[in-house]
């Protein structure tokens, strides 16, 4: 379900692809040890969640010192985007936009049930279940609201991912740009649509979001 | 060597052409193992200052700052230098492509310049660096506080050009912010450079601080020091006078539409600029690279030899503290309240200082009585004070008076009448005793009562 | 003159400019966008474009029975949710007829003082922030942290609480409870000289503030504006004194209307704090009934199927931001069928059309951040 208009896709941004592929390994460590500890985050603040977002920046639980620098101005300068709160879908188009607006290489983390899936809001006309129907997620963080310190997890995991993989990899087989959802070089379309072309014998049950977000973590 | 004072004390005015002549002498080598110094220096010290701000802030904060890093989290700097040389590099569509790349470089390497005079330590060739002896500056000019204002001012373009070019309208208010910010207060630095160049009779920064040799200028000239300290706050836009990227209300300002490489450039020259100041106060004011004095009261050699270098670095660092304590203590000012600081208080006052210095001077020149000098001096000083608080005291009174007069004084009861809307403003009120005394009201059938008064009022309006 | 659209929040589209306020910006302005007609720096024509937030949830309270909408209920304010929910259990108590156990009544009454105090603490904290001073919003929220673990003990929720049953409270305090809550009061209470004197104190602060975005009683009263902000106008209305519900009516000598007559953002933030401490006063005289209070039960055994029998009645309660209303209108079902809600912000934030012309883009940052609004409660 896209709700915005098919924007002009942009090229992708090889050149930066290619100056970590062509690193040594060693090289490539030391940049992605760069990269990990350096997350500037871009708060999608929209309801409740940004709330414990909030306290999870303050001085209990204090993101900070794992490197998660809130104080990035706007999308320009920010490498992660943590959507925390209920999605609209007059919301939507702007939380695409502003998607992508930010430079690659970019993460997102959903935090919360209503931008995970929708949460309480499952069954409100007005909206969207689930923010991965718009972006690409990296890391979901589930609860309503969670608690700072799943948050603080939820970061843990990204830092992780984020020393396992490479630049050259990451943009190598996303350069045929990114298809249909606009949801950005990373999954594939096809990994994100297959599940539901092919449901499951069994009665398939509202499996939109939840199947959707295998591939998506898994698949990069 | 303009200012009339120079003229009767010909013999300091000697020194400081004999001073200057041992600049220029080193072989190219050296200059340019100098000039890297130079770029290094400020460089560790903004990478360094970029962590202790984080630290510092966040410890008044009740936070502990960055961890993971390194040890006690020293290299987040550097690790965010490694994760922004690898973002992609936007260029915004609607921008002015050649500006839009140009104006991070040139915000950049000005502020850079600035550390070519800079006096690490005295000038009278006391180092010896592979066996040349040389002064620890790179280079000194007859005319140097000049060439650091000049270079400062370029490095502003950087951030008008930035707004300009990047083709849209925050960062556009931002840059145009930050241009009104840079002349008004340029203007209240310069003159308070003045006062300093009427005490040290020349314009060369290691004449200035040798000239401090007795007294830092801090002490003779307290007001010139604040007025310097207020306006570097400005010019570096920094808080409480961060107008050009007021996050609140302009989002990045002039950056907004930068990232990757070039909004490292423009975080590297905030920070640069933020040491070249730095050093600018310590070398004008405090004394350069001497040391403090109770240091050199028992210590003979601290101004000597390689230490100067310490003392220069830990002033420098003060300095950086006291940047750091701003931000995390103070709001942000609002851009006319800043803009009416500048001018209607930054600028007299530092005028007026001037022609009192000007005057002690003369005065001395002339031979008066130190005494009667400081009499006459503290009289007018008072004076003006005084004046100023009263002027200031009946500019706040007339303010107030039209609010008070302006505000209501009978007390509007919205209760009184028209249940589910209260009365319009200007509609009388019925005198309806819509209220029961607070007697009555008991805490088990509270919500009966207001059940049924609600039932009543329902009642009434169908 | 040109005209320059400028969006504020992530909501802009079009040819407008797509811009957040700062990302540690208190996202309760997130996505309320603005559409300012700026004349150089100066606003002459603005118009909140309210929507983004819309969660459908007057809709959905129709398809949830009267235990499930409490849940809903408390969202739509995330700030004050325990009061949002007190608001749904009094008016279907209303039309049940059911009466409240006394122990329920004043733990009611105090869990919704300390759920002011959380929310005041949050404006109290992001205030400062919006005005560039970054410190104190820290400070706010060690002290909300400590409130939270007190209600979090009691309830399982550290914003959501769900405590609220209709006929009392899901269940006892905890044993011991009333100590740490106490203690917790009087830690707060002692710390709150940072925002009397640190931020109140500060003179840019109060430079930026005073006589800013002055809201006339007349505008209050044409656009319902409530709570602490119309007090800050002289409006001098507070539920919890002129139509006592819960136990406010024995509170009356330690309830204590903090009014201005100013109107101005300065007003509105004294207000704030003023009433912060007499929440904390009200928890404490709470804690001494409590205390004094026989044991006994803390709700009403309920029926397996809840329906509220056929009717309408309006509930309201002094929310901390203002005036929360249900209207509940139930034909006998075990849902209602329809639950209006009257919610504080959406009013309050009505008068930024009149406040914001004439004033400059930096006080409109002011103005905005001393509206004190939940953007979920707007939009509901």
């Amino acid at each position: 379900m896209d709700v915005t208009p098919q924007p002009q896709l942009l090229p992708e941004p090889r050149r930066l692809g290619t100056l970590a592929r062509l690193a040594p390994e060693p090289m490539k460590v030391v940049l992605n040890w760069g990269r990990r500890y350096s997350l500037w985050v871009f708060n999608f603040g929209l309801a409740c969640c940004a709330i414990e977002f909030i306290a999870a920046s303050m001085a209990r639980h204090d993101f900070i010192r794992l490197g998660v620098i809130p104080f990035a101005p706007g999308p320009r300068q920010a490498d992660l985007m943590i959507v925390s709160g209920t999605v609209t879908d007059k919301m939507a188009p702007a939380v695409k936009r502003l998607y992508e607006q930010m430079p690659e290489p970019k993460y997102v983390i959903s935090f919360g049930a209503c931008s995970n899936c929708g949460g309480p809001y499952w069954d409100s006309y007005s909206v969207t279940k689930g923010v991965d129907q718009i972006i690409p997620v990296d890391v979901y963080v589930p609860g309503c609201p969670p608690r700072p310190e799943a948050l603080l997890q939820g970061i843990l995991k990204l830092q992780e991912k984020i020393a396992r993989e490479s630049l050259g990899e990451r943009y190598a087989d996303g350069s045929g740009a990114a298809g249909g959802n606009g949801a950005g070089p990373h999954p594939s379309p096809a990994a994100l649509t297959s599940a539901l072309v092919t449901p499951p014998p069994a009665p398939a049950a509202d499996a939109g979001p939840a199947d959707a977000s295998a591939p998506g973590e898994g698949g990069r | 060597m303009i200012t009339p004072a120079v003229s009767s004390l010909p013999a300091v005015q000697g020194l400081a052409a004999e001073n200057l002549g041992v600049f220029g002498r080193d072989p190219w080598w050296l200059i340019i193992v100098k000039a890297i110094f130079c770029f290094a220096f400020a460089m560790l010290t903004v990478l360094f200052s970029i962590v202790w701000e984080r630290k510092v802030v966040a410890w008044m904060q009740l936070r502990i700052g960055p961890n993971r890093h390194g040890p006690w989290g020293m290299l987040q700097s550097l690790a965010d230098g490694v994760k922004l040389m690898l973002k992609e590099d936007l260029v915004v569509k609607g921008a002015d492509k050649v500006v839009y790349i140009l104006a991070p470089i040139v915000a950049t390497i000005p502020a850079f310049m600035a550390f070519a005079v800079i006096p690490f330590g005295p000038a009278n060739n006391e180092i010896s660096i592979f066996g040349t002896r040389t002064p620890m500056q790179l280079t000194d000019l007859p005319v140097g506080v000049l060439y650091i204002l000049a270079v400062a001012s370029v490095g502003i373009y950087g951030v008008v050009l930035a707004g300009w070019s990047s083709g849209s309208t925050y960062p556009l208010l931002g840059g145009l912010r930050s241009t009104a910010q840079m002349i008004s207060y340029e203007i209240a630095m310069g003159i308070s450079f003045a006062a300093v160049f009427l005490y040290s009779h020349s314009m060369s920064t290691s004449q200035i601080v040798a000239t401090q040799h007795d007294k830092w200028y801090v002490v003779l000239l307290p007001v010139s020091f604040i007025v310097y300290i207020v306006s570097m706050v400005g010019e570096t836009n920094r808080a409480p006078f961060d107008l050009p990227e007021a996050e609140g209300e302009l989002v990045g300002g002039f950056n907004t539409e930068y990232s990757s490489i070039k909004f490292a450039l423009f975080m590297l020259a905030e920070y640069v600029n933020m040491v070249t100041v730095s050093a600018i106060a310590t070398t004008l004011f405090l004394g350069g690279w001497r040391a403090p004095w109770p240091i050199t009261a028992f210590w003979a050699g601290a101004n000597h030899g390689w230490w100067p270098l310490l003392w220069i670095t830990i002033k420098i660092q003060l300095l950086l503290f006291f940047f750091i304590w701003l931000r995390g203590t103070l709001p942000r000012m609002r851009y006319d309240q800043f803009m009416k600081l500048g001018w209607k208080v930054l600028i007299p006052v530092s005028m007026v200082w001037l022609m009192l210095v000007a005057t002690v001077r003369a005065l001395r020149n002339e031979n008066y009585d130190f005494q009667r000098i400081v009499l006459y001096v503290g009289g007018g000083v008072l004076a003006l004070l005084l004046l100023s608080l009263v002027v200031d005291v009946f500019r706040d009174r007339g303010r107030r008076e039209p609010a008070e007069s302006g505000a209501p004084g009978d007390r509007f009861d919205p209760m009184a009448g028209g249940f589910p809307v209260p009365p319009r403003p200007g509609q009388t009120l019925p005198p309806v005793p819509r209220r029961r005394p607070r007697g009555e009201r008991q805490l088990v059938n509270a919500t009966d009562t207001a059940e049924t008064a609600d039932k009543e009022q329902e009642g009434d309006n169908a | 003159m040109t005209e320059t659209t400028v969006g504020i929040g992530g909501a802009a589209e079009g040819t407008d400019m797509v811009l957040n306020i700062g990302p540690q910006h208190p996202s309760t302005h997130g996505v309320l966008r603005l559409r300012l007609i700026l004349d150089g720096e100066r606003i002459s024509h603005a118009e909140p474009v309210i929507g983004y937030m819309h969660r459908g949830a007057e809709k959905l309270f129709e398809a949830r029975d009267y235990r499930q909408i409490i849940m809903l209920a408390n969202r739509h304010d995330w700030l004050s949710a325990f009061s949002n929910e007190l608001g749904v259990v009094i008016a279907v108590e209303r039309m049940l007829g059911m009466e409240v156990p006394e122990r329920a009544v004043w733990t009611r009454t105090l869990l919704a003082e300390l759920n002011r105090v959380l929310n005041h603490l949050m404006f109290l904290g992001s205030y400062p922030l919006e005005l560039g001073g970054i410190t104190p919003v820290f400070y706010a929220f060690r002290e909300r942290e400590e409130l939270q673990n007190i209600l979090e003990e009691v309830s399982g929720g550290r914003m959501h609480y769900m405590f609220n049953r209709v006929g009392g409270l899901k269940e006892d305090l905890p044993n011991g409870w009333l100590g740490r809550a106490r203690e917790a009061v009087a830690d707060v209470r002692s710390r709150m000289d940072v925002f009397d004197r640190l931020v109140l104190g500060n003179e840019i602060f109060r430079g930026r503030t005073r006589g800013v975005g002055v809201l006339t009683p007349q505008t209050v009263h044409a656009y319902g504006v409530s709570g602490p902000i119309a007090r800050a106008s002289g409006v001098d209305f507070d539920l919890r004194r002129d139509e006592p519900y819960l136990a406010y009516g024995e509170l009356q000598d330690t309830l204590n209307v903090a009014t201005r007559t100013e109107g101005d953002c300065l007003a509105r933030f004294e207000c704030l704090l003023e009433q912060t401490h007499n929440s904390l006063d009200l928890a404490d005289a709470c804690l001494d009934r409590i205390a004094e209070l026989p044991p006994g039960p803390i709700n009403q055994r309920l029926p397996k199927v809840l329906k509220a029998p056929e009717g309408h009645t309006y509930a309201w309660t002094e929310n901390p931001l203002g005036i929360n209303g249900y209207y509940l209108v139930s034909k006998g079902d075990k849902t209602p069928y329809r639950l209006k809600l009257r919610s504080a912000s959406y009013n309050n934030i009505q008068a930024l059309t009149e406040l914001l012309p004439g004033t400059l883009v930096a006080d409109m940052v002011a103005i905005l951040g001393s509206m004190f609004f939940v953007v979920g409660d707007i939009d509901k």
